[in-house]
């Protein structure tokens, strides 16, 4: 497995890493691990999620009630905490999801004026 | 909701495994699987601290924080016992001292009173301050007067106070502290029986039954809060009463009685004199606001009506004496002798506390520079202030609060002096207890002590190289913090000097006192009261016990000399009044002029040979001088100096003209057969007084009897007592003492004044040497290298002695300079709201230097020793 050297990892934006952790649940539930795993895999290894921000954020997004949690056991037959998107997670994620598109496309239109212009 | 700290180390270990396994999968070693895993994961204990922090309330990480730097503090405390139990002892004195005395100030001067609507019972006094008078009193055709003109009053009580003879309620018969009250007195003061009825309406006048009600006092301690009294009947003198009721606990005011009775129980309250005579003068006068009213209302309405009453009638109103009236509320009546006192107190304690404070300060900073390295490498490591503040903060925290835990514990013991010498100056200071109020003062001091000590230090700054504090392990000392430490100890000793200067003066004005020629012998005169209560007033009976008692006695073994009289010295002070007018033959006043006023004092034959008075003209009374016989008369020397030319009075007459005396008939005149040595009854410090002597056997008016003893005066008390009970066996003999503990006991105020304000700057001098000596000590060990420069240079080590003892006498000079000035500053500002402030004279001033000087000299002596036996090598090698 290749190694990224450091210039080429990105640093997370901050406020990105709980909607992350929404869209990796949107298809079901993970737990801590896969999660992270998932993560660094969708993005070519681009994004890691330090274990130390994962967890508590995990935690603080069942505090708020857009996760669950449940334990269960792994595939490796490792009991674990799965976490799942409740309903009012399911609503954040779809606000997250609009937020960071208008995000994304303002911080294009000042860093590309032309490409944005024709759309 | 949140999850226990298992539940989390199983996520983590959960995700450990996981991640494990899937290595070993992939074909790693599963040692090294495990380490990578681990690495990967980072620090376990952070994530899961910050895992559990999701879950807790913000403050909780603040709390959490400052419990972890209280514990850092107890420890680092630990270390340093010796500071820590100084600076909470100190703390301890300070705060236990504050909050005693504060709670005895809330209780005496700011809470109500138990009388219903207290804040509408005022209490109205006339004196004649021209004629020393301070309370007059007021006579029955006056109170009516008051009571058919003044309308902002809606209703007044009255209340004399008479002496019975009791018996009826137990125990032999004795005399008791009465008041007599008139019907409407229980409603106007607003106070409830506790048990049966108060004395009301019905009670009034002639024909109506003996009525006493008991006071709760003398219910509880002497009969045991029996509730069978009521119904009883007691033997008031001549007459007898039922006792009605017990009153509810309440502030004793006029004055402290046993029993409180109808008008009916007193025949005098129902003669021709109390009702008529407009300067017979005996009763204390209470009064209810009208509604609408206020007391500033009153008291305008009243002194109007009391000036129109001085006009219509100029002959009962002494023009010398500048009668006054004076309103206030009850409460403000009772609390005001003690404020000044209590005020007093509480500013003594305040400057302990400011002394205290900056002794701990003082300590606090000289260890917070030992400990600079520690904070420097902590701010290295990447500790904002904040967090360093904290730290310190924590330290002072935990500090603070065990000085107040100990100030509480020690202020129970306080409150209890306090209230016993407050009681003095305010009744109310009986009911002084120990209350939450002495905790939240303990705690507000703390705290405040608290956060002030954590603000002295200064913090290591960020930008300074901190590569000096890090490098060097000794200690440095800046300028500025020795400036400072300079400034603590001087304020202390500022203080100090404030405190002592103040204690000295109590002392001084003690021993004044206490070392004052009275003018008698008093070691070995023995006084008892033996009030004319079974004889009754001037009567012939009652000469002839006078005659048989001294007769009797004076065979007794070990008795020199016996005699009657009328008055104790100082003991009765003030039970006479100003004294009474008189002139004598031969002697014009100008125009205008009043009549002079004299003591009128009754003796028996023998009276000045007890106690030990010169006569300096003429004779003693004798036993011819009877009822019945020419009227004669002794008196003072300066009587005869100030009235006859050349003192020569013998022989003159001399007649008492006071108005009082008017329904006697026309006065008589008496020859004067004696002129006596000066001596003051009334003030332990004499001045002149005009005094003159009657017999005692022609007037039949006495009730003190003077013993001279051979050898142990208390000896004779058993035997002296038994034979005045074998000639009435109902006769009360009481409060034997000499002349000598008289006198002691009328000064006991003073000596505990004295007692009390020199405790005070006893611990405020304790402090400021350990805070001189503190500040020295740290100086010289700051400056052990340079000292080591200069005896290894050849200086001898006697000039850094001198040097060191010449430094902490210079702190205490600017410290005395600085108190001598601050305080005659506040003395000035003070004079402004007290009437009694005086300024110290110079012994106490310079007293109080010399004590600080020298408390300054032995506070330098160890740290000057020290610094000269520096040893030269080992400064020099620290570097």
């Amino acid at each position: 497995m290749a190694k990224h050297p450091d210039e080429q990892r990105l640093e997370l934006l901050q406020g990105t890493l709980d909607m992350l952790i929404l869209r990796t649940l949107q298809w079901g539930s993970r737990h801590g691990h896969g999660i992270g795993q998932a993560i660094r895999a969708q993005s070519d290894d681009l994004l890691k999620v330090e274990t130390g921000s994962l967890y508590p954020a995990l935690h603080r997004l069942v505090k708020r009630g857009w996760l669950k949690a449940e334990w269960g056991v792994s595939e490796a037959n490792q009991r674990a905490k799965y976490y799942e998107l409740t309903a009012a997670g399911k609503a954040q994620l779809s606000r997250e999801r609009d937020r960071w598109s208008q995000l994304v496309n303002a911080i294009g239109r000042i860093m590309n004026p032309a490409s944005a212009s024709k759309e | 909701m949140c999850p226990d700290k298992d539940d989390l180390d199983e996520e983590i270990r959960g995700h450990l495994a996981i991640s494990i396994k899937e290595r070993i999968e992939r074909g790693e070693d599963p040692s090294s699987a495990r380490l990578a895993a681990l690495r990967e994961f980072g620090n376990v204990t952070l994530t899961r601290d910050s895992m559990r922090g999701v879950w807790l309330p913000r403050w909780f990480d603040a709390a959490e924080a400052l419990g972890r730097d209280i514990r850092f503090a107890l420890r680092a405390l630990l270390r340093a016992k010796g500071l820590a139990a100084t600076v909470v002892v100190t703390l301890a004195l300070g705060i236990g001292a504050n909050a005693a005395i504060f709670s005895v100030v809330r209780n005496v001067l700011l809470r109500p009173l138990v009388n219903r609507d207290e804040d509408r019972l005022i209490y109205i006094r006339q004196s004649a301050p021209g004629i020393g008078a301070e309370n007059t009193t007021f006579s029955v055709p006056e109170i009516d007067d008051l009571k058919s003109r003044v309308t902002t009053i809606s209703a007044f009580g009255d209340f004399s106070t008479v002496d019975f003879a009791m018996a009826g309620l137990g125990g032999e018969p004795r005399m008791v502290k009465a008041g007599v009250v008139g019907g409407s007195f229980f409603d106007v003061m607003g106070l409830r029986p506790v048990l049966g009825r108060l004395i009301n309406a019905q009670d009034d006048g002639p024909n109506a039954a003996g009525a006493a009600v008991l006071t709760h006092r003398f219910w509880t301690t002497s009969l045991n809060s029996d509730p069978t009294v009521i119904g009883k009947t007691i033997r008031l003198g001549p007459r007898t009463a039922t006792v009605v009721g017990v009153l509810e606990p309440s502030v004793p005011y006029p004055a402290a009685t046993e029993i409180i009775a109808n008008v009916v129980t007193s025949p005098h309250h129902l003669g021709a004199t109390m009702v008529t005579n407009r300067t017979h003068r005996m009763t204390e006068l209470f009064g209810r606001l009208a509604p609408g009213a206020s007391v500033e209302g009153a008291r305008a309405e009243l002194t109007s009506v009391h000036a129109a009453l001085m006009r219509e009638h100029p002959d009962s109103y002494s023009t010398r004496g500048n009668v006054q009236l004076r309103v206030r509320t009850l409460r403000d009546q009772i609390a005001s002798p003690a404020r000044t006192i209590l005020l007093l107190l509480l500013a003594a304690a305040a400057v302990v506390f400011v002394i205290a404070c900056s002794n701990v300060a003082n300590l606090i900073l000289a260890r917070s520079v030992r400990r600079e390295g520690e904070l420097a490498v902590r701010a290295a490591l990447g500790a904002g202030s904040g967090a360093l503040r904290r730290t310190l903060l924590a330290e002072s925290l935990v500090l603070c609060g065990a000085g107040a835990v100990l100030g509480v514990v020690l202020a129970r013991p306080f409150v209890a002096l306090v209230s016993g010498y407050a009681a003095r100056f305010s009744v109310r200071a009986l009911e002084v207890s120990v209350d939450a109020s002495v905790l939240w003062v303990g705690a507000g001091l703390a705290m405040a002590a608290a956060v002030l000590l954590a603000y002295v230090p200064r913090l290591p700054s960020p930008h300074a190289p901190a590569g000096l504090g890090l490098a060097t392990g000794g200690v440095r000392i800046t300028p500025g913090t020795n400036r400072r430490l300079r400034v603590f100890a001087t304020t202390q000793i500022a203080f100090s000097f404030v405190l002592l200067a103040g204690a000295g003066t109590l002392l001084a004005t003690l021993v004044a006192l206490q070392t004052a020629r009275t003018g008698y012998d008093m070691r070995q005169v023995l006084t008892f009261n033996i009030p004319a209560a079974v004889t009754g007033f001037g009567d012939p009976k009652a000469i002839a016990f006078y005659q048989e008692t001294t007769r009797r006695i004076s065979r007794l073994p070990g008795v020199e000399r016996v005699a009657v009289g009328s008055f104790v010295p100082w003991r009765d002070a003030g039970s006479m009044g100003p004294g009474f007018q008189f002139t004598v033959e031969g002697y014009t006043p100008a125009d205008g002029e009043e009549d002079l006023r004299g003591r009128m004092r009754m003796v028996g034959p023998r009276f000045f040979a007890v106690l030990g008075v010169p006569v300096l003209a003429g004779r003693d009374f004798t036993e011819g001088d009877r009822r019945g016989k020419e009227p004669v008369t002794i008196v003072s020397q300066s009587v005869a100096q100030r009235l006859f030319a050349n003192g020569d009075a013998v022989n003159r007459h001399l007649t008492w003209t006071d108005p009082v005396f008017s329904i006697y008939g026309k006065p008589i005149p008496s020859r004067i057969v004696g002129v006596v040595a000066d001596v003051d009854d009334e003030n332990v410090v004499p001045g002149p007084a005009l005094t003159i002597y009657q017999p005692a056997y022609q007037s039949g008016v006495a009730g003190r009897l003077f013993v001279r003893a051979a050898g142990d005066p208390y000896a004779l008390v058993p035997a002296v007592t038994r034979v005045v009970r074998e000639i009435a066996a109902d006769q009360p003999v009481e409060r034997a003492a000499t002349l000598e503990d008289v006198r002691a006991e009328v000064l006991s105020p003073e000596r505990v004044n004295a007692f009390v304000f020199s405790g005070f700057a006893g611990i405020a001098l304790l402090i400021a040497v350990v805070g001189v000596a503190g500040v020295l000590a740290f100086s010289v060990s700051a400056r052990t290298r340079e000292f080591g420069v200069r005896l290894a240079i050849g200086s001898a080590p006697r000039h850094l002695l001198a040097g060191v003892l010449s430094e902490g006498v210079r702190i205490a000079a600017i410290g005395i300079a600085a108190g001598a000035a601050g305080g005659y500053v506040l003395a000035l500002v003070a004079a402004r709201f007290f009437a009694t402030v005086e300024l110290p004279g110079a012994l106490p001033v310079i007293g109080a230097t010399a004590v600080l000087i020298g408390a300054a000299v032995v506070a330098s002596l160890m740290p000057a020793a020290r610094a000269s036996r520096v040893d030269v090598l080992q400064a020099l090698r620290s570097e």
